[in-house]
């Protein structure tokens, strides 16, 4: 399959997006065609957690109106990727800290998940934006 | 979109969720038990086999509920996980402490 699977989506950085999200990937795993089962969930898990991500640290960081998200997912028949890039305030992440919270533990599991999932995770500043970038062989 | 049925069963309370659990629905979940764990005390059972997809706020919701249950003098059980839920379980290690059952009835009277 030389062609590749593409979907897009712009949508406002607030919780109730990550439903858009997931019917975005829903639609899009239709035409990317066979994956193994734990390869589709494990990727589809990695990209609502980076969504969630974007969410919580721009509501930490300012929470100020009119910050967006612009999600892209492209499959060929090797590789599954997603990229998201956001407006909101740059962000620190140091990715080799990562490490999953203890069992008793409510939170910090997020980008623990997305790197169990995932074979590349990477988080950049380009041009003032946050960008994350999911990598998943297809399996 | 997210519903939960909350129905009495012997042996305990059966909460299900119907839908994805997630960052958007958790803190109704956690609410909703709180109810339930209020009125009934004892066993509540979260059925699973509607609950497409649970995310880290999902499972810090699980968590939570469990310690609500057991502060309550009672316990929460999960019961007949879907295979993604199975997977995030699996790979957080909730699956020792959330010990998931594989039905309803299982999990009420296991």
């Amino acid at each position: 399959m030389a062609e590749t699977a593409r979907r897009e989506l712009e949508a406002d950085v607030r919780p109730e997006s990550l439903d858009a999200v997931h019917d975005l990937l829903e639609d899009w795993w239709t035409e990317v065609g066979e994956v193994p089962v734990r390869t589709r969930f494990g990727f589809e898990t990695a990209v609502v957690e980076i969504a969630g991500n974007v969410v919580e640290h721009t509501r930490r960081l300012d929470g100020a109106p009119g910050r967006r998200f612009h999600l892209t997912l492209t499959a060929d028949d090797r590789t599954l990727l997603a990229r998201f890039e956001d407006n909101g305030l740059p962000v620190q992440v140091d990715l080799g800290t990562v490490s999953m919270a203890s069992v008793e533990d409510e939170d910090g599991r997020g980008l623990a998940l997305a790197l169990a999932a995932l074979d590349r995770l990477e988080h950049s500043v380009v041009d003032g934006k946050n960008v994350w970038e999911l990598e998943c062989g297809r399996g | 979109m997210i519903e939960f049925d909350v129905r009495q069963e012997e042996g305990g309370t059966v909460v299900a969720p119907r839908g994805r659990l997630t960052m958007v629905s958790a803190r109704a979940f956690r609410e909703t038990v709180t109810e339930v764990v209020e009125r009934d005390g004892g066993v509540v059972v979260v059925d699973m086999s509607g609950t497409t997809f649970v995310d880290s706020s999902g499972l810090g919701a699980l968590v939570a509920c469990l310690k609500t249950a057991r502060q309550a003098g009672g316990d929460l059980r999960l019961a007949a996980p879907t295979e993604q839920v199975t997977m995030v379980l699996g790979l957080t290690n909730l699956d020792r402490v959330l010990r998931p059952r594989a039905t309803v009835d299982e999990a009420l009277h296991g």
